[in-house]
């Protein structure tokens, strides 16, 4: 494929900002409705693993916070986010929801800063219900302060997010298939991008990566990425150099949110209502061992991987509790495993390296 | 539900249990407890604590089989279970009760073997190295045929219960309650509504009862004396000196907390009231000599409870409010038979961990007011995040709007092993320097 330079965040956002009119806000992870910040005209660019070192935050959270909002925290005490417009922190975990409101309710920052909700009982008649309530709720309280959400706009950008949505299906269609021609920090580094990149520039990147992609994967183990994010880049190109071909994931940040089914209905906010609870399982919103099991299954059967690594960020509860048990189904179907959590920007270790060694040993 | 377990479990009620607990109490009679000299006379009522709980639990091992048993989390609306009689277990607060029995460390070990994070909460560890091991000083838990969690106090408890849904096959119900990023909405308010109606057939169904509005209105009514009353059982410590201390209310919290809605509780703190009242009125302290008044912040560290009771004794000090004992005395006097789900809704999302830091703040500086609080201990707790993060700003707030001193104790709720002595050790003796 055509090796893929991705643009300074900093620059993009410049130029969002001067030559587009954009507004940006911050977006802190994970699930949120993208499609109704872009028809305000606001870009989200999200705040997953900003490579920054850690000095300030650690006067605001104890050492068993997670680095996710230990750095992200940090990118806003540094001064790092005053270009920013505002904040938006979605519901996602107890430290995120923490963090919300150490930034909201303490630093003294003048931002505005939303919260999205989205529910988490297991999903039944009210959940719907309180979903779309919440999309409409979250689209009027921007509105009084960015301009109402014109219902032209927002159709736009529901078709833009299905246009994403299902460039990206493809891209993990061909990859599950062996007809990528694309590295393990390749892939992740094209998709990412559309963590920050407006969709008017995210689809023709995503159209030109799959032209340029479309062939034979290269040999090697096929395996299935569990966890939040994949990062820290030097661990993708590790599992390339072992020769360990990333078939499948299950990650938060993306096939979870990314791989959602086309879904038509004539209001944009029923169509959003309909995605949001057609997403893969999540241990962020329901998430029950079965469903995810079942969802793992699939994408084993679908892309024939040999094995599962669990790759967690420490002290990540949400997926932390689930591991043991995934781990004792997944064995006994005969896959291998293997759990590794690191810090966000600690590149693995050569203990990690030999266990990544022997894990790929044990799928040959 | 078999009709033999369900003899035995009434025999067990009626005649074995208060039989057996008759010949514990007479063999307890033999080892009188002496307290310590900074002590005042110790609480009456704990006997009466100690039947009830004991009682419970006791009961418990033979309420499988014979009624539907459902392990709830503490900050969920237990009222939704009553009406369907289910028998209801408490994992954090045995979680608890391990940690003060020092088996915190040995139950969690038992979880981390299989698999679970030493990061993980140790309530989760705990009850999961029960599950895993069998062990428990309570003798046995029963097996549930129900989960039912709410994440008002943590999304942890999701987690957790998942996986217990899983190891056991049963079903779960999870009670979601937004998070008060602000205020409160009618649209959260509306959503947990609707969870509560849609949660009754469900109930129905597992429990083989149908809903009663009247029984339910009548567990509402009793639920919201006993946590009135708990709240005035609190209140008597505005005394001066406290009737009681903060280390005595983890201990007498566990009636409100996991037999809200009984009668047995409500009971047990109009004994309890009393008995403070009375120690009031004759200026009875429960320390002799009061000299500084303390907030304690965060759930207890129960393998610590008698020692810190101990050490801040010596030192003239007594904890007479907590963030974590009021959490039950602040919102559910609010439930109202009339309107029992919109005042359930309320009540269970607007407690204090489900709310936003400014609410904390305000919510810590009006306790300190009340009970004229001298200085603050923050126990950061490695288990609990929605408790812990966000406590390093209290303490720099508490200190640049009131003036009062504070300290950070990092340690944990029931594994010691997250605790150094040391550092508790060094940051104490600086605390207690800027008390003095
Ligand atoms: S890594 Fe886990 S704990 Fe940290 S923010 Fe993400 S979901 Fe929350
Ligand atoms: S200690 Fe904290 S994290 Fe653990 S169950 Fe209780 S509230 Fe949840």
């Amino acid at each position: 494929m055509m090796r893929f330079e991705p643009p300074s965040r900093r620059e993009y956002i410049r130029d969002q900002k001067m030559r587009q009119g954009r507004r940006v806000f911050g977006v802190f992870p994970a699930q949120y409705p993208k499609e109704i910040l872009w028809a305000l005209n606001i870009l989200p660019v999200e705040i997953w693993d900003p490579p920054v070192k850690t000095t300030r935050a650690d006067a605001h959270l104890q050492p068993y916070i997670c680095s996710v909002v230990r750095s992200g925290l940090e990118l806003v005490l540094q001064g790092k986010c005053d270009d920013l417009d505002g904040f938006l922190f979605p519901h996602t975990c107890d430290s995120i929801q923490n963090l919300a409101s150490i930034v909201n309710d303490y630093l003294g920052i003048e931002k505005p800063c939303y919260f999205f909700y989205h529910p988490k009982a297991h999903y039944g008649p009210s959940s719907r219900a309180y979903y779309l309530e919440q999309l409409r709720n979250f689209a009027s309280t921007l509105g009084k302060r960015w301009g109402a959400v014109e219902p032209e706009e927002l159709e736009r950008s529901v078709s833009q997010g299905q246009q994403t949505a299902s460039l990206v299906r493809e891209a993990y269609d061909l990859r599950a298939a062996g007809t990528l021609g694309a590295t393990n920090e390749e892939f992740y580094g094209v998709i990412r991008q559309g963590e920050f990149l407006h969709p008017d520039d995210f689809l023709p990147l995503m159209r030109n990566f799959l032209e340029t992609s479309k062939g034979r994967s290269g040999s090697g183990s096929p395996v299935i990425l569990s966890g939040v994010l994949p990062n820290p880049p030097e661990l993708l190109r590790l599992l390339d150099e072992l020769h360990v071909r990333v078939v499948e994931d299950d990650l938060l940040n993306c096939s979870r949110r990314l791989i959602v089914p086309p879904v038509s209905a004539a209001d944009p906010f029923e169509v959003l209502t309909e995605q949001y609870f057609l997403m893969p399982p999540c241990s962020t919103r329901e998430g029950s061992i079965q469903a995810r099991l079942e969802y793992l299954f699939e994408k084993v059967e679908r892309s024939g991987a040999k094995g599962v690594i669990f790759w967690i960020v420490k002290f990540c509860e949400p997926e932390l509790f689930g591991v043991p048990q995934l781990v004792e189904e997944i064995k006994k179907k005969g896959l291998a495993t293997l759990v590794l959590d690191s810090e966000l920007h600690q590149g693995p270790s050569g203990q990690i390296r030999t266990r990544i060694e022997a894990f790929v040993e044990m799928m040959s | 539900m078999g009709r033999l377990k369900k003899a035995r479990f009434h025999l067990m009620k009626d005649l074995g249990a208060p039989a057996l607990m008759g010949l514990a109490a007479l063999k307890k009679k033999k080892r009188p407890v002496k307290p310590k000299p900074q002590f005042g006379p110790l609480l009456r009522s704990s006997g009466r604590l100690r039947e009830i709980m004991t009682r419970h639990y006791l009961l418990s091992r033979y309420a499988e089989g014979a009624k539907p048993v459902a392990w709830v989390t503490s900050g969920a609306p237990v009222e939704m279970l009553r009406p369907f009689d289910f028998y209801t277990v408490y994992p954090e607060n045995h979680g608890a009760l391990c940690g003060a029995q020092k088996m915190g460390a040995e139950l969690c070990s038992a979880a981390e073997e299989r698999g679970y994070h030493q990061d993980l909460c140790s309530y989760a560890r705990i009850d999961l190295g029960v599950c895993f091991s069998g062990k428990t000083p309570v003798g046995r838990l029963p097996k549930p045929d129900l989960l039912f969690a709410s994440n008002n106090i943590c999304q942890t408890v999701m987690y957790w219960f998942e996986v217990l849904a899983y190891h056991y096959k049963i079903p779960i119900i999870i009670f979601d309650t937004p998070y008060n990023f602000e205020e409160i909405k009618e649209a959260d308010i509306a959503y947990m509504v609707n969870q509560f109606k849609d949660m009754i057939p469900v109930l129905e169904r597992i429990s083989g009862k149908v809903f009663r509005e009247e029984k339910f209105q009548e567990i509402i009514r009793i639920a919201r004396e006993t946590s009135f009353t708990w709240g005035e059982v609190l209140a008597t410590m505005k005394a001066d000196p406290a009737p009681m201390t903060i280390f005595d209310a983890f201990i007498h919290l566990a009636p409100v907390v996991s037999l809200r809605g009984l009668p047995v509780a409500l009971d047990y703190y109009r004994l309890l009231l009393s008995e403070l009242k009375d120690r009031v009125d004759k200026g009875i302290g429960a320390l002799v000599h009061e000299r500084k008044r303390l907030m304690w912040d965060n759930i207890a560290m129960w393998y610590k409870v008698r020692d810190f009771s101990n050490l801040f004794a010596e030192h003239g000090m007594n904890f007479v409010t907590a963030t974590y004992t009021n959490a039950w005395a602040e919102t559910t006097p609010h439930l109202k038979e009339g309107s029992p789900f919109e005042s359930m809704a309320k009540a269970y999302s607007l407690i204090i961990l489900n709310n936003n830091l400014n609410h904390r703040l305000s919510l810590m500086e009006r306790l300190i007011r009340e009970f004229r609080v001298d200085g603050v201990v923050i126990h950061s707790a490695r288990s609990c995040k929605p408790y812990s993060v966000g406590q390093y700003d209290l303490k720099r707030l508490l200190m640049e709007r009131l003036g009062l001193p504070s300290v950070v104790i990092e340690a944990d709720i029931a594994d010691p092993r997250a605790y150094s002595e040391e550092q508790a050790k060094t940051r104490l003796e600086a605390f207690f320097e800027v008390m003095e």
